[in-house]
């Protein structure tokens, strides 16, 4: 792995099993991965991102090829190195948010640090500094359902964030939220990915994602078809 | 964690009240009916050893056998003697003198002549001496429905149905027809001093009560009697202790030669009442066990539905990167809390039902007009302190095992698609 590479996948091919035949979801696909990029997988539906951002959390394993992961072969992973690798170093934003309801926001970040051993007030500051990040010290004591789908698309960010991770994953972040929203949710992790030097990866069809990338690796079929970098991405 | 989980539960209220409602009902309903059952059959066999079996019993080995059918020419002679030896023996317990006996009640009319017969069922007790225990024993004052207890030699308490069947008053003559303990014809007359009802067919069938010495005389068994019964002075029968005193006597005093040698039985040898106290004892493991099994199925019920709730939260977690083991273990552990707090409220809610039940029984004996068996009109229940656990475990217990059968889909689950269904 090259210095500075945090993913590093080499001739990943995913098959699933439909009926007597198989379904190739990945197809070959090569790809490195640099710690700080803030890239999207982008291309239709059934190209395969989420297959992809499966297999780099750790969620799923390769048929065949090679994926590591900070060091760490994703084939060769037990469930319990695999669940620690989540919890240590990945994070992840899904579409529709997952907060738990009955839980206020500070609960909801402060859950993700629960199964780390750490002091109540390392956890206390941790939690008070991802939400700060987000701007929403001022809604700790409010519950899901009070809070606007940005706000709680804010939340989930504070969620993964707070434990630091290297990776952030994040799977159409922005489907749900309106444009304002959007883009408000899209710098703040910019900022944080600056900031904290955080991988971000997303799947994403949504041209407003498109703007904030530095790299973006279009999928067809399981399969690369353009890698580039924007230099003049928004900030 | 804990503290978190104890959050979610409290928060939560599908998550926790329904299976908080469920356990607390079936464990009320468990230490309740645990209480009420014993508190029925304890009365029961309280009643038993009171009007015809003693917590032990002694008789003549041969009228040990022919019991049933209360063969005078087989009872115990020489009783004073016999009680004075068992008082001495055995100063915990209680010992009275009993003659029961068949017979034939004659009511006359003012000719003399007679107006009506009925079988009696004669039952001889110290009914007169001042320091007697027996009639608080029988119950008799409250049983009296016209007249009084009998307060001298020469009378007697008949059934109220008999005295209304034949048209007795108070202060009639009544003769009493039978055998002496000879087999001579035996004919005694008895002034009714008052008429007896206790609500139970068996009691009230043609029942007379008279004192131990005017039928001691009239059967020709001077300090003769059918049955020497002992109680325990200060406890509630308990069959180790009786079967342990029985044991004892027996070695000492029966001997296998000798049909008229002293033989003591215990309660749960007499009428039955080994099956009653075994059924006793059986019926509440019974329900313990039907509701462990009715509840977890209930539980497991329920906690599928929450884990269908709950699907995106360990979904959530997963990917967190919590491990399905730990998962799984908090899901137990939700259950531990929620049984416990059920369990708690259930227990609190049957004993208070119980301690209620305890002090005031209710009355049936409006339906039980006919009843057959000596049991009690008055239901009541008893705390025991078995009762403190009976429900409470086992509610816990259906509680974690209906949980750990709904949890284990959390095994089951893929992580790999995760993002699909988290994104529904």
């Amino acid at each position: 792995m090259k210095n500075g590479t945090i993913i590093s996948i080499d001739k990943l091919i995913k098959q699933f099993p439909v009926g007597k035949s198989k379904f190739t979801a990945l197809n070959g696909l090569t790809l490195n991965i640099e710690r700080g990029e803030f890239m999207g997988l982008v291309g239709p539906s059934g190209s395969g991102k989420t297959t992809l951002l499966n297999i780099i959390g750790s969620l799923d394993t390769p048929s065949m090829g090679t994926v590591t992961v900070l060091d760490q072969s994703i084939s060769s992973l037990s469930h319990k190195q695999s669940s620690r690798l989540r919890n240590r170093h990945i994070g992840f934003i899904f579409q529709t948010y997952n907060l738990l309801p009955v839980y206020t926001v500070y609960e909801n970040v402060e859950f993700a640090l629960l199964l780390q051993k750490l002091s109540a007030s390392a956890r206390k500051k941790a939690v008070m500094d991802a939400l700060e990040w987000v701007g929403l010290t001022d809604k700790i004591k409010s519950k899901p359902a009070m809070l606007s789908g940005g706000e709680c698309q804010r939340v989930a960010i504070a969620r993964s964030m707070v434990k630091r991770p290297d990776i952030v994953l994040a799977d159409e972040p922005t489907a749900n939220l309106d444009s304002k929203n959007s883009h408000h949710i899209l710098q703040t992790m910019k900022k944080l990915n600056k900031e904290l030097n955080t991988t971000f990866i997303f799947a994403t069809h949504d041209e407003k994602v498109m703007q904030y990338l530095n790299r973006k690796v279009s999928l067809e079929d399981g399969q690369i078809v353009k890698d580039e970098v924007i230099e003049n991405s928004k900030n | 964690m804990i503290r978190f989980l104890l959050k979610g539960i409290l928060r939560d209220r599908s998550r926790s009240l329904l299976p908080v409602i469920v356990v607390a009902l079936g464990v009320f309903l468990t230490v309740f009916m645990s209480g009420w059952f014993q508190g029925i059959m304890g009365d029961m066999i309280d009643m038993t050893a009171r009007f015809s079996s003693g917590h032990v019993k002694i008789m003549t080995r041969a009228y040990a056998e022919n019991s049933d059918q209360a063969p005078l020419d087989l009872a115990l002679l020489d009783v004073a003697e016999l009680t004075g030896q068992l008082n001495e023996e055995y100063p915990d317990m209680e010992w009275v003198s009993r003659i029961r006996s068949g017979g034939l009640l004659d009511v006359p009319d003012e000719n003399g002549e007679t107006r009506g017969q009925g079988p009696a069922m004669v039952t001889a007790i110290d009914l007169v001496s001042p320091d007697s225990k027996e009639v608080d024993r029988l119950n008799l004052s409250d049983a009296i429905v016209k007249g009084e207890l009998p307060d001298q030699l020469g009378e007697t308490l008949i059934s109220n149905d008999f005295a209304e069947k034949f048209e007795v008053s108070v202060g009639d003559k009544v003769t009493l027809f039978g055998s002496t303990m000879y087999g001579s014809m035996m004919f005694y007359t008895f002034t009714v001093s008052g008429t007896i009802r206790f609500g139970n067919t068996l009691l009230d069938r043609g029942a007379i009560f008279i004192d131990i010495k005017d039928a001691q005389l009239a059967m020709d068994m001077e300090d003769g009697a059918t049955e020497i019964l002992g109680y325990f002075k200060n406890q509630p029968y308990i069959d180790e202790e009786a079967m342990a005193l029985a044991t004892s006597y027996n070695e000492k005093y029966s001997l296998e030669e000798d049909e008229f040698s002293p033989k003591m039985i215990r309660l749960a040898e007499a009428a039955g009442m080994a099956d009653y106290l075994a059924i006793a004892e059986n019926m509440v493991s019974m329900m313990v066990f039907i509701f462990i099994i009715a509840m977890s199925i209930v539980l497991w019920n329920t906690g599928l539905l929450g884990g269908l709730r709950r699907y995106s939260e360990f979904g959530v977690r997963l990917a967190l990167g919590e491990e399905k083991k730990h998962i799984y273990r908090t899901t137990l552990l939700e259950a531990l809390l929620i049984g416990i707090i059920g369990s708690t409220v259930g227990t609190i809610f049957g004993l208070a039902l119980s301690y209620r039940l305890q002090a005031h029984g209710i009355d049936f004996s409006g339906m039980m007009d006919n009843l057959g068996v000596m049991m009690p009109t008055v239901f009541r229940a008893v705390v025991t302190p078995s009762m403190y656990v009976v429900g409470f475990i086992p509610g816990v217990l259906a509680t974690v095992f209906g949980s750990a059968l709904a949890g284990y889909a959390i095994y089951k689950r893929k992580t790999a698609r995760l993002f699909h269904e988290l994104e529904v």
